[in-house]
């Protein structure tokens, strides 16, 4: 790494430290975080009058002027050229004849990536975050310093999490990049949990995820497929289990619930328990936030299971370390309870190394379970940790989150604290693909057709939703705005949400 | 009848969940419900001289029993056939309505699992047992396209497609939703419910139109929240039967969650009201079926709106209490009763009930702002108040609350209270989770004070304080609905407590039918 990254890096260790022991919340992890950059970016910018601000239509000129003046003053503050020219292959040529011409000075900014994208800057429908920062991945995988750090300085300029979905994703992506260079991912990713954990309660929790049910389908399609695989396959059971490893913070259950006490035979007793994973690397010091809220989603889904007149038994179980660790002597089964296991982002929670996610399903498949639910995001995200693999991934998760992004964006409205929200975590899982190790990932997920080979060779076959599920998902899409649909998986593995014809969610129910 | 059934579906499709703020408005236009149209019996409880008549599923489905010779026209009475052989010019004869010699039929159900399978309980009406077993034990064969509901019988359906998406569910919180789903996870999650300060669960509901049937609103306000214990209703019968039979023969858009007949209940006899009392009682935690007393409740307070309906139920409920009291009974008692009651009256209407009260004349009734208790606060000095019992439940303070042996002054209590006793005895011995099922079925925080007045004064009650009046006054609701309704459900305690003198089994009857029509489709707030 050259000197400029390294004096990046001090600034932004320096901030990362400064995060980590005030008590920052997630927003003002945000400010520094654009402080710092536009820290160090001030280092080349001397006393120009630079604004972070970044408009939509991007207007190379200002930055002409700008690198011009700049020039001179950084080319006098630092004398040591970074002689990264070698990476010329993926270098366009005009960008070596500018590096000449200018005194060897390797960071030259503006000019030439901004010609670079203008076309793509300027277009209609256009889709420059995602061109730059697959340019800035290439670079990346391509050891190209040079150009890396002209792309990010353009993507600095132009990103904004408060901006359109280019702009956000920008932003985003160039957080993770950044920490991947600089070695700082698995730091960047803590801080941002404990940030968000701080300001997690179980109020901005509720919030969050009720008003993305209220917009989106994203949750809901899940939750009404596996609700009604689980009640069909416990259909006449007077006592039952149900194993929740998900994501939703048990906004399933109330419908679940209510569909069971107005079942036509005896309301059946209903044990649920909640495994809660947290990473065993991961402090509990201020993770303390999320248990909290399950605490009190307890509380509230007992009193609502009474409401219901449900007999109802609610368990946390907090389970350190990756999921594949689980035992099941942790899960306090019991033969005379008819089992169903609710997976819903479980399985890619479970990092990729080792056979663990195949180890996790072989648990499953041992507790004799009538049914298991399985709800994933339709996205191939096994980000390699460098090169071509690294390139490859990273594209998918430019795709993956732009969809995710623009769905977002086309739910909720324009303002929204909620969406902020998912954005933010969106932004987190983003960190955890592009700058974490692989054996600590928690967010790389698998394509349906994988999950189902998995599946099938834990133990397991496929059991499709019947007619009466179907059904309950087209009228549950009804309701949204135009855009979803439901594709039916192939072999009757599982069905699609699709949104605006890409497969974004797969809920798939399995019996072993 | 079906047309009954329309108008009140109607007006539940229109209706819509509002806060309690609201209900005086909703009250106002419960006024005008149906009037009562005809008296017949209480369905499920026939008139013992009835003639018994069970048809063949496949008699009973049939559409068209009675055919013309001439045309092939089909027709479900005869009457009808008859009347229409009178536009072919061939003979026809017409039934004289001569009520008084005709012998009254009832009709049962050919399920042999079914409750109204019993000669008992056998319905005494033909459409009426037809749409029953459609509902219950017949296929759903008409859905809804919008939201994917099934229903067994297409006026059900139809009434349904008028209104299906129309319909705004109102947390108590303010939010609305225009889907249950999303409602019913939000109640999970709101405030209002983990709350649980006061019991007013003001789940009312009100028409845009400012119509509302509050039959309609009785099951639905009943599946959403769903099963609060309902009481041991049993209404008397006398002047209310008509009224009740009609009342809950006309839920047809039910929303009350399926449920099997109630083993408890499905025993005919005068031990019946005790047996329903213990059934709704024991099943409170877990049986959704509760929904169906309540709209019980619901159905003898729109009677209530007959200011002269509604005057002996009060009377019977003084007495009640005179008799539960005696001059020398501790006052412990009496109240804890009423607190139950209060507490099931409130899950199911209290919104309505409060205003109520307040509204009219003679209340002295005036809820104060008091810190909201928490349910279980209340139901912790419920069990205070109850006495020994370890169990902090309403039903268990109920139920303790009789175990002081009546005052021997009062004969009647005494022959009495020991069979209803059992009862209670029976609720904890069964279920312990009654208590929290009670509590918490009636969770609401927008008028926790009138609740909370009526526990904090409860100690007064039979201090012949203001607040004794009140809490009558409350029962005698002469012209409001609920307020009838309240003194409907306490007369029907009286009558409970009454059934061993009194061959009444109109509690159960339509109990059970409220059970048993809406049956056949889940309940919901769409």
């Amino acid at each position: 790494m050259d000197t400029l990254f390294r004096l990046v890096s001090l600034q932004s260790d320096q901030s990362l430290n400064s995060s980590r022991t005030s008590s920052s919340s997630r927003s003002s992890r945000q400010n520094l975080y654009q402080q710092e950059d536009e820290e160090c970016f001030n280092i080349f910018m001397d006393d120009e009058d630079f604004s972070s601000s970044s408009s939509k239509h991007y207007n190379p000129y200002p930055h002409h002027q700008l690198h011009h003046h700049q020039q001179h003053h950084t080319a006098s503050n630092t004398p040591t050229p970074t002689t990264t020219t070698t990476t010329g292959s993926a270098t366009p040529t005009h960008q070596h004849v500018y590096d000449q011409s200018a005194d060897q000075f390797s960071y030259s900014p503006a000019r030439d990536v901004t010609l670079e994208f203008a076309a793509s800057l300027s277009g209609q429908n256009s889709r420059w975050a995602s061109d730059i920062l697959l340019e800035t991945a290439k670079a990346i995988a391509d050891r190209n310093s040079t150009r890396v750090q002209q792309l990010m300085w353009m993507l600095n300029e132009l990103g904004s999490l408060y901006g359109d979905i280019d702009q956000k994703l920008a932003s985003y992506f160039l957080q993770a990049l950044f920490s991947r260079m600089m070695d700082s991912g698995e730091r960047t990713y803590r801080t941002l949990i404990s940030a968000s954990e701080k300001n997690c309660s179980f109020d901005s929790t509720r919030k969050m995820v009720l008003k993305f049910q209220e917009v989106s389908p994203w949750t809901m399609f899940g939750h009404v497929a596996c609700n009604g695989a689980i009640i069909e396959a416990l259909e006449g059971e007077s006592k039952l289990h149900i194993i929740d490893i998900s994501n939703t913070f048990c906004t399933q259950w109330p419908t679940l619930l209510e569909a069971i006490a107005t079942r036509s035979d005896e309301t059946p007793h209903l044990r649920i328990t909640t495994i809660l994973v947290s990473k065993s690397g991961g402090a509990n010091g201020g993770a303390a936030g999320v248990p909290k809220v399950m605490k009190e989603i307890g509380s509230r889904m007992e009193k609502f299971a009474r409401l219901m007149g449900v007999p109802f038994k609610f368990n946390v179980i907090h389970h350190a370390g990756d999921l594949s660790e689980l035992s099941l002597a942790e899960l306090d089964i019991k033969e005379d309870e008819a089992l169903a296991i609710n997976c819903v982002g479980a399985l890619h929670s479970v990092a990729t190394v080792g056979n663990r996610r195949d180890l996790l399903i072989s648990i499953l498949r041992r507790m004799q379970p009538r049914i298991v639910t399985v709800v994933e995001e339709e996205a191939d995200l096994d980000i390699g940790v460098d090169g071509l693999e690294f390139v490859r991934g990273f594209q998918e998760s430019l795709r993956w989150f732009r969809v995710y992004f623009e769905a977002l964006d086309e739910s909720f409205p324009k303002t929204s604290n909620e969406r902020l929200m998912l954005e933010r975590a969106a932004g987190c899982a983003i960190v955890d693909l592009v700058a974490c190790p692989q054996a600590e990932s928690v967010e790389r997920r698998e394509t349906a057709a994988r999950w189902s080979h998995r599946l099938q060779g834990g133990g397991f076959r496929p059991v499709s939703f019947n007619e009466e599920v179907s059904d309950d998902v087209r009228a549950l899409l009804r309701r949204y705005k135009d855009g979803w649909s439901m594709i039916q998986g192939s072999d009757s593995t599982g069905i699609f949400l699709s949104w605006k014809d890409q497969p974004v969610v797969w809920a798939s129910a399995w019996k072993p | 009848m079906v047309q009954i059934e329309k108008s009140a579906s109607q007006a539940s499709g229109e209706s819509r969940f509002l806060f309690s703020d609201n209900h005086v408005k909703s009250e106002q236009s419960v006024e005008p419900t149906l009037p009562v149209k005809k008296k017949r019996n209480l369905p499920g409880m026939p008139d013992p001289d009835a003639e018994v008549i069970a048809l063949s599923p496949k008699t009973l489905m049939a559409t068209n029993r009675f055919v013309c010779e001439i045309c092939n026209k089909g027709f479900q009475r005869d009457q009808n056939l008859q009347l229409h052989r009178r536009g072919h010019n061939l003979p026809w004869k017409l039934r004289q309505r001569t009520n008084k010699e005709v012998r009254k039929r009832v009709y049962l159900c050919p399920e042999p699992a079914c409750i109204h399978h019993d000669p008992s309980r056998a319905l005494g009406d033909l459409t009426g047992i037809k749409k029953h077993f459609c509902r219950k034990h017949g296929e759903k064969k008409f859905k809804c396209e919008r939201c994917s509901k099934k229903y067994a019988v297409r006026s059900d359906w139809k009434a349904h497609m008028k209104t299906c998406g129309t319909r705004e569910y109102r947390c108590d919180c303010g939010t609305l939703f225009s889907r249950r789903d999303s409602f019913i996870t939000h109640r999970a999650f709101c405030d209002a419910l983990a709350q649980e300060t006061a019991l007013s669960q003001p789940l009312a509901i009100t028409s845009p139109g400012g119509v509302m049937k509050l039959q309609v609103v009785a099951p639905l306000v009943a599946a959403v929240v769903s099963s609060p214990p309902p009481p041991p209703l049993t209404p008397s019968t006398g002047m209310w039967s008509p009224v009740l039979s009609i009342q809950s023969s006309e839920l047809p858009e039910n929303h009350i969650p399926q449920l099997p007949p109630p083993p408890g209940a499905a025993a005919p006899f005068p031990g019946a009201p005790t047996v329903t009392a213990s059934n709704s009682s024991t099943s409170s935690g877990n049986v959704p079926g509760n929904g169906g007393v309540l709209a019980s409740i619901f159905n003898v307070s729109t009677s209530a709106e007959h200011p002269h309906t509604a005057q002996p139920p009060v009377a019977s409920y003084s007495t009640m209490l005179c008799t539960m009291t005696g001059p020398d009974q501790h006052v412990i008692d009496p109240m804890s009763l009423s607190l139950s009651s209060t507490l099931y009256l409130s899950s199911g209407s209290s919104s309505l009930l409060y205003p109520a009260a307040l509204g009219h004349p003679h209340r002295h009734y005036t809820p104060t702002p008091q810190p909201a208790l928490s349910a279980t606060a209340l139901l912790q000095k419920a069990a205070q108040m109850g006495a020994t019992s370890s169990n902090s439940s309403f039903l268990h303070g109920l139920g303790l609350s009789m175990i002081p042996p009546p005052d021997p002054q009062d004969s009647r209590n005494s022959a009495i209270a020991p069979s209803h006793w059992s009862n209670t005895t029976h609720v904890k011995l069964e279920n312990n989770s009654v208590a929290s099922g009670l509590g918490l079925g009636l969770p609401s925080s927008n008028s926790p004070a009138s609740f909370n007045e009526l526990m904090m004064n409860s100690s007064s009650l039979f201090g012949n304080k203001p607040a004794t009046l009140d809490f009558l006054g409350l029962g005698m609701g002469a012209g409001e609905t609920s307020a009838g309704g309240f003194s409907a459900f306490l007369s029907s305690i009286t009558d409970g407590l009454d059934m061993t003198t009194s061959n009444s089994f109109a509690g159960v009857g339509s109990t059970m039918d409220t059970w048993d029509y809406p049956s056949d489709r889940k309940p919901s707030m769409l």
